[in-house]
């Protein structure tokens, strides 16, 4: 590793890149933003920076400084002692882009006061063979995958600054300490801000190896630090995709064949092609488009192309097609097994009682606030694209390779994500984009869903039929639990992945690894597909499936005559294995007064589970009226996620969280007929309301020691716990979801 | 030469080429050498080693890495279908050309995913096809010349992993 870099080079760097961008400036700059990303401002401050000092941790490419005109990776040090911290994944409200840079900045040493944020991009990745890692904000792991390389970043960086002090002073670097971007000798009472020492520091050799900070030494970690994009999202200043405005733009309405997978057979456009601001109206083959001046004149013209689809065999299917097929998967012979212990048919066969019970989960789409939405600029060989994407680079290979360009001629510009919810990974929306920018070559392009089209062509969060069997005996103690799920497979479907032994992981998540101690589980899976395309709906796997693990947990402790929270806890051992289910639960419980008295017709319902790393638990209080209002008194939900980076940002995904799971949990559903989802908009596709927001009170129970996330397992025991409290309000069992389907509905608070 | 003397010091490179990617990836990819908790489940199977990938082929027969390139997209949205071209230098006369060419995976759960033959007749040693990747890996081509000797090349495709899967 070669991170040194004198400043010689790095001025050379940095004009050729002001060159090479201010060129690129004259033909797509975009209209000057208030505030956020501004290019220009950024090739100021590269600018200036040659006199500063580019610290990059992994910098494998700088033998060839020459070719590599940006400064550095992750920090840059101006003289002014303002610091720039890269961040290289996306930002869609879950906060990474200030807890990701906290990691470096906590080995930094750095003053948070003076730290600004700035997007990493895909072509700068590539074009630095990966010096940025993985940029996908993906299952909960932004901080959990990279808190160590961006901690060693910080680290690296701090030493260089105190080698840099010591040599100036002469005196040994052990005397020298750093704090609040300044390094200071004690002993002589000396002190140089990180700005005054840039310059030199940056031509140190970078060490090979670093001590990262004890956590107990943390500064900045674990503190409640305010999001670095609060004061721009206020002022109505952050530029989402949806806000790419490029001279001569062009926009783009979109309808693919409402029946998944059909093709255009014939389209007639004579009725809007002369129609004032229609530019043009293009027959994809997978989907239609009509381009024109503005948006809203493309979306009313393409309500009056007639267009003929070619449905092929899908155009009949049924949401009780569906189950039947899914009902069947539960008969089939031939299950993959996803957990084996002991011999459960055995066992069960053998046990003093026996409960059995079958749940589901419906097709659920994303609904984020911003649908699709990808600009795209072909000109010549040479594309750029603006994408709400949740992977950037994911997103620089769709667009080559749609566009027909080399990987190297792609800029991927970042923008913020207005919701992405697991929705905007996958890539079908910004190859859309594409195709129509290769139409339209020479013109920028933005092309935008209409919430009809995000609903209707979505990646559903699978249905999901689940049959649970469990065996007691005597003592009420659980021998038994047979698990099996008929459900399509999002790996094999979506991402064409081979499945080891046949099992789709999510699909079974948080069975296959439940941590009771129950010494016979079987966990088998049908893998039962259908044409409704399936993908990453937030939390995936344990987003259902906790649903029907932890109800019918309670289910036999009903059976076992047992306290929901003594009968969980009974099962789980307080070994390694089980410890943080078990600290979790017995925090929010706690937390929650599990066991004291209630009043009249309020009921307790409780949920523990694990997944992204993490573990969480939940209890809800409730009660229903006799008009089937649910009335949610509290909401108790805690989690143990290792290390709480910034605890505030915890609580905002955990509200967040509860808002996104209530809205399913009560109305979310697609329904099939015809082959196409019925559901279309927010008047049958219902959202959560301001004044149904119950109070969320969040217990955030660290036990240090491993990293988790934060962004998704919230959802998991939510559901669990307010069903189970729902069930025993009604003295009835619910099993499926949502529960509108039950005749439920929220109380206003 | 001494052709698994040769492969030795192959191997070694892969050793490094794979540290290499995982200091590129600063960390991220742990689960590259798959001993860390939270494997990624994106990826299916384990890497081989270079080695492992050739020898049932090359059967210590001599191998250089020459002569060979792959064009493919460095990265992949995934791994479904990956566009892979591999041009081998070769006269392609009767006496002097490549008989077969190999692309391997170092991690599906088939190593051997194409074989394709060919002779004086193709003119050209050139073949392009797509592949399917379980993964972010090395991808070898190797080719066998008629003399009985092999020729190979490898490049890492980075399947980006577009997935809320739980890695945990």
């Amino acid at each position: 590793m070669n991170a040194n870099l004198n400043s010689e080079v790095s001025k050379a760097d940095a004009n050729a890149d002001a060159n090479a961008d201010a060129n690129a400036d004259a033909i797509a700059d975009p209209i000057p933003k208030k505030g956020g990303i501004d290019r220009r401002h950024f090739l100021k401050v590269s600018g200036t920076a040659s006199a500063g000092m580019s610290l990059g941790f992994f910098l494998p490419e700088r033998a060839h400084a020459a070719d590599t005109p940006q400064l550095n990776v992750w920090i840059e040090i101006e003289p002014n002692n303002t610091i720039l911290i890269r961040y290289a994944r996306a930002e869609m409200g879950q906060g990474s882009m200030t807890s990701a840079p906290m990691m470096i900045a906590e080995e930094l040493e750095a003053d948070w006061k003076k730290v600004r944020v700035e997007y990493a991009t895909a072509h700068e990745n590539l074009r630095t063979k990966r010096a940025y890692g993985d940029m996908a904000s993906v299952g909960s792991r932004t901080i959990r995958h990279s808190q160590e390389y961006l901690r060693k970043a910080g680290a690296t960086a701090r030493e260089m600054l105190i080698v840099a002090a010591a040599q100036k002073w002469n005196v040994p670097a052990s005397e020298c300490k750093a704090s609040l971007s300044r390094v200071t000798h004690a002993p002589s009472k000396r002190s140089l801000t990180y700005g005054q020492l840039a310059v030199d520091a940056a031509k140190l050799e970078a060490p090979k190896t670093v001590q990262l900070k004890d956590p107990k030494n943390w500064t900045l970690i674990g503190k409640s630090i305010p999001r670095v994009d609060i004061p721009e999202i206020v002022l109505g200043q952050r530029s989402y995709g949806i806000d790419t405005q490029l001279p001569g733009m062009l926009h783009a309405a979109v309808a693919a064949c409402p029946v998944f997978n059909g093709k255009v057979k014939s389209l007639d456009a004579s009725k809007v092609e002369n129609r004032r601001g229609i530019v043009k109206v293009l027959n994809m083959g997978e989907f239609v488009a009509v381009v024109a001046d503005n948006w809203w004149r493309a979306k009313e013209a393409l309500r009056e192309v007639s267009v003929e689809w070619d449905v092929g065999e899908h155009g009949t299917l049924t949401s009780a097609a569906i189950m039947a097929h899914f009902k069947a998967g539960m008969e089939q012979s031939e299950l993959a097994v996803a957990r084996n212990d002991g011999n459960t048919v055995e066992a069960l066969s053998k046990s003093a009682k026996v409960v059995e019970a079958d749940y589901f989960t419906p097709y659920l789409a994303h609904a984020t606030m911003e649908p699709m939405v990808c600009t795209a600029w072909l000109q010549g060989d040479k594309l750029e694209v603006w994408s709400s994407t949740q992977n950037p680079e994911a997103t620089l290979a769709v667009s080559a390779a749609t566009a027909g360009v080399p990987q190297a001629n792609v800029k991927v510009h970042p923008v913020q994500l207005g919701g992405g919810l697991g929705r905007k990974s996958p890539q079908d929306f910004t190859r859309q984009a594409v195709m129509i920018a290769k139409a339209m070559s020479g013109k920028p392009v933005k092309m935008l869903w209409s919430r009809e089209e995000e609903i209707q062509h979505g990646l559903y969060r699978p249905a999901s039929l689940m049959r649970f069997k469990g065996g007691l005996n005597a003592n009420g103690k659980v021998e038994a639990l047979h698990i099996r799920v008929s459900a399509p497979s999002i790996l094999a479907t979506l991402l064409k992945l081979p499945l080891p032994r046949g099992v789709d992981g999510q699909a079974v998540a948080s069975f296959n690894d439940h941590p009771y101690d129950i010494p016979n589980t079987l966990v088998d899976y049908a893998q039962r597909n259908t044409n409704v395309p399936v993908g990453f709906w937030r939390t995936v796997g344990h987003s259902q499936n906790p649903f029907g693990r932890e109800c019918f947990i309670d289910e036999l402790a009903l059976a076992a005559g047992k306290d929901p929270v003594a009968f969980r806890l009974d099962m789980l051992p307080n070994n390694e294995k089980s410890k943080r289910d078990r600290s979790i639960l017995e925090a929010v419980t706690k937390a929650a007064g599990w066991g004291s008295q209630l009043p009249n017709g309020v009921f307790r319902g409780v949920a523990e589970t694990e997944g992204y790393g993490s573990w969480t638990a939940c209890v809800c209080e409730v009660s229903v009226n006799a008009k089937n209002e649910v009335k949610i008194h509290r909401v108790v939900i805690g989690i143990d996620p290792g290390y709480a980076v910034n605890p505030d940002n915890i609580v905002a995904q955990f509200q967040g969280s509860v808002v996104h799971g209530l809205t399913a949990i009560f109305w979310g559903e697609n329904t099939i007929k015809e082959g196409r989802v019925e559901q279309s908009n927010f008047h049958d596709y219902r959202m959560m309301r301001l004044n149904e927001m119950p109070k969320v009170e969040v217990v955030i129970a660290p036990t240090g020691g491993f990293w988790g996330g934060v962004g998704e397992p919230a959802q998991a025991p939510l559901a669990p716990a307010l069903v189970n409290a729902i069930s025993a309000a009604m003295g009835k069992r619910i099993r499926s979801l949502p529960l509108k389907n039950h005749g439920l509905t929220l109380k206003v608070s | 030469m001494n052709s698994q003397h040769e492969v030795m010091k192959l191997e070694s490179r892969v050793r490094r080429t794979a540290l290499r990617s995982l200091l590129l990836a600063g960390f991220a990819m742990p689960w590259l050498f798959g001993r860390v908790v939270h494997a990624q489940r994106m990826n299916s199977g384990s890497l081989l080693s270079l080695n492992d990938m050739v020898q049932p082929i090359v059967k210590g027969a001599i191998l250089l890495n020459k002569d060979l390139q792959i064009e493919a997209p460095l990265l992949a949205d995934n791994g479904s279908l990956v566009p892979i071209q591999i041009q081998v230098q070769s006269p392609m006369s009767a006496q002097d050309h490549v008989t077969h060419i190999y692309l391997l995976s170092q991690r599906n759960p088939v190593t051997q995913m194409a074989v394709f033959q060919l002779g004086p007749w193709n003119g050209r040693a050139e073949v392009s096809t797509r592949v399917r990747l379980a993964g972010t890996q090395e991808v070898v081509a190797l080719a066998r010349l008629s003399n009985g000797e092999f020729r190979y090349k490898q490049m890492e495709i980075i399947v980006t992993e577009s997935a809320c899967v739980d890695a945990s």
